[in-house]
């Protein structure tokens, strides 16, 4: 893919984020707003449409470069377990009525429990100075059902009405979004993809094996550190700003590698790109189409990206790395 | 083949290395790789050959003994002006992955912020495959994907070239265009290398063997002093005739080994 192609699929994206600004269940003109109007659209709709984008961001970058490190295509984001633990403590936010992390509620205790769990499952993952993919991957697995069973227990024995609100926040829940979020929510996420950015050629050495690897210069160690430093910092701030969506970190991989290639100097930012456009418009039709009733967003991406995914499948091969 | 060595590029001195606690698998290895040599380290399989090509890149760290590179400590190298220096390729390079061929082989300049010599195209021209520039990886044969990645090491720029087993795997057609490349790149561009390999034939074809068994060497030099059947005896556990033809040319008979 030309640079020029590049060039045009990204605004195209950016266009679709702007688009969802403005579109909702009422359009709203930028050029003729009523201060009722205004007001919906900058402290309403603008923060959710930033967080929208930032977590599709961090989801479709950290999905492209753990399926990278694990050498894996199934891989995503929330396969470390990254995504239970912070469902856990999130639930416990709520359920706690405010108790825990104040006003903050559910970004604050998600990031607590996203946070614990990256670094538990970093030390599992850990043996003789390094990390080790192998590890990583069971070590995550294992967690992810450990606290999934440990977060089924605290619904089963909740109230109704908090059980709601928690299933919604685990499908992704982005009506909670508001301004108070995106300092910490777009400075998570955009260090830890400048830093996958950075380290993108290391990652392209690491697909070839351990070994190329290091006989290209790179710290096979440090390097693997460095990235999985970078995914679990997006994927805490995704979780811990709207809940786990689904099949952005798993998939958008893979449908920009169909048009991008799998270098990751390029793969990286575009998947990043698409996966923040991808999830604005999820929100946007999910906030839409049963007004006044919200679908999560995690539910519309997965309706509308799996179909396209599995005929983008039957049309290539769009798994060969 | 070669000239003489005239000044030596890699050593190892008195290397120990184990897998295990309870038993050593090299102890006292000794060697030296001099500037343009092309030496086949020949051995059993198990004998410890990838080891020793392991320890000599740095990927594998001994307990005890000196590896030096150009004079230096290989380990007090920054490891981008290491890979400037040396380059390994592993033997199983059965990757899938859609790289595109000169995705690969830009790959080489990775240690460098300024890109050096020649270009990838200029490479894959050099090991015959400007062809395939644009192919996926994955569609190449195994002796067209042994030839990109040696395009790779190419722009990598290395003096130094360790190889396990790039023969292995390949139909003697692919096994010869290997190593007619590889004897072209140390005659026109003075690169040393050493290298694995099992094959006894194809090990005649060298300057220099080195015959290895459990870590150890039994025996360094031409192959006329080295395959012998003594060493080759105790090298590979077989009795293996080494015979000359009318011209003084050695080949293998295995008549007596059955």
């Amino acid at each position: 893919m030309t640079r020029v192609k590049i060039s045009i699929f990204v605004s195209v994206c950016f266009l679709i984020c702007i688009a969802s600004w403005f579109f909702g269940p009422r359009f709203i003109s930028p050029f003729s707003m009523n201060p009722a109007e205004r007001e919906i659209l900058f402290f309403i709709r603008l923060p959710r449409v930033i967080v929208a984008a930032l977590m599709g961001i961090a989801l479709g970058a950290s999905g492209a470069v753990l399926q990278a490190i694990l050498r894996n295509p199934l891989a995503d984001p929330y396969i470390l377990g990254i995504s239970s633990g912070a469902a856990l403590t999130a639930t416990l936010g709520l359920l706690s009525g405010g108790l825990i992390a104040g006003k903050f509620g559910i970004p604050v205790s998600a990031l607590i429990g996203a946070s614990f769990v990256s670094i538990v499952v970093g030390a599992f993952g850990w043996r003789r100075g390094g990390i080790w993919p192998e590890r990583l991957l069971l070590a995550g697995v294992g967690l992810g059902f450990l606290f999934h069973a440990l977060l089924m227990l605290l619904i089963s024995v909740s109230s109704d009405e908090a059980v709601r609100r928690t299933i919604f926040w685990i499908f992704g829940d982005l009506s909670v979004a508001d301004w108070s979020v995106i300092p910490y929510g777009s400075a998570l996420v955009i260090a830890g993809l400048l830093l996958s950015i950075f380290r993108s050629k290391a990652l392209n050495a690491l697909m070839l094996g351990d070994e190329l690897a290091h006989s290209l210069g790179f710290s096979v160690h440090k390097e693997r550190l460095m990235l999985f430093i970078s995914v679990v910092t997006m994927t805490a701030a995704s979780v811990s700003l709207g809940g786990t969506v689904g099949f952005i970190g798993l998939l958008i991989p893979h449908v920009v590698r169909f048009f991008v290639g799998v270098d990751n100097r390029t793969l990286i930012p575009v998947s990043a790109v698409c996966g923040g456009a991808f999830l604005c418009m999820a929100d946007m039709i999910g906030r839409t189409v049963f007004s006044p009733m919200e679908i999560p967003s995690g539910i519309i991406t997965a309706l509308i990206g799996s179909p396209y995914f599995l005929y983008l499948l039957r049309k290539r091969d769009v798994l060969g790395g | 083949m070669s000239s003489a060595a005239d000044y030596t590029i890699l050593e190892l001195d008195r290397v120990n290395f184990s897998y295990s606690k309870d038993k050593e698998f090299i102890r006292d290895l000794t060697l030296s790789v001099g500037n343009g040599e092309f030496i086949g380290l020949l051995g059993a399989n198990g004998s410890g050959k990838s080891s020793i090509l392991k320890l000599a890149s740095g990927i594998l760290k001994p307990a005890k003994g000196k590896i030096n590179l150009w004079g230096k400590s290989l380990h007090m190298y920054r490891n981008k002006d290491r890979a400037k220096l040396l380059c390994y390729l592993p033997q199983l390079l059965d990757i899938n992955i859609r790289f595109r061929v000169r995705e690969l082989v830009s790959m080489g300049l990775y240690p460098y912020d300024i890109p050096p010599g020649i270009n990838a195209d200029e490479a894959l021209e050099l090991v015959g495959l400007a062809d395939k520039a644009d192919s996926f990886l994955t569609y190449l044969s195994g002796g067209e994907r042994r030839r990109a990645f040696l395009a790779m090491t190419l722009l990598q720029g290395a003096g130094l070239l360790l190889l396990d087993e790039p023969l292995a795997n390949l139909d003697i057609k692919y096994q010869l265009e290997i190593l007619k490349l590889l004897k072209n790149l140390q005659e026109k561009k003075n690169i040393s290398i050493l290298m694995a390999l099992h094959d006894i034939s194809i090990a005649l074809q060298f300057e220099k063997v080195m015959l290895i068994k459990e870590g150890q060497i039994l025996g360094f030099g031409t192959p006329d002093k080295i395959l012998t059947e003594d060493l080759l005896k105790k090298a590979f556990d077989v009795n293996i005739d080494i015979s000359k033809d009318d011209t003084g040319g050695m080949y293998i008979n295995y008549r007596n080994s059955f």
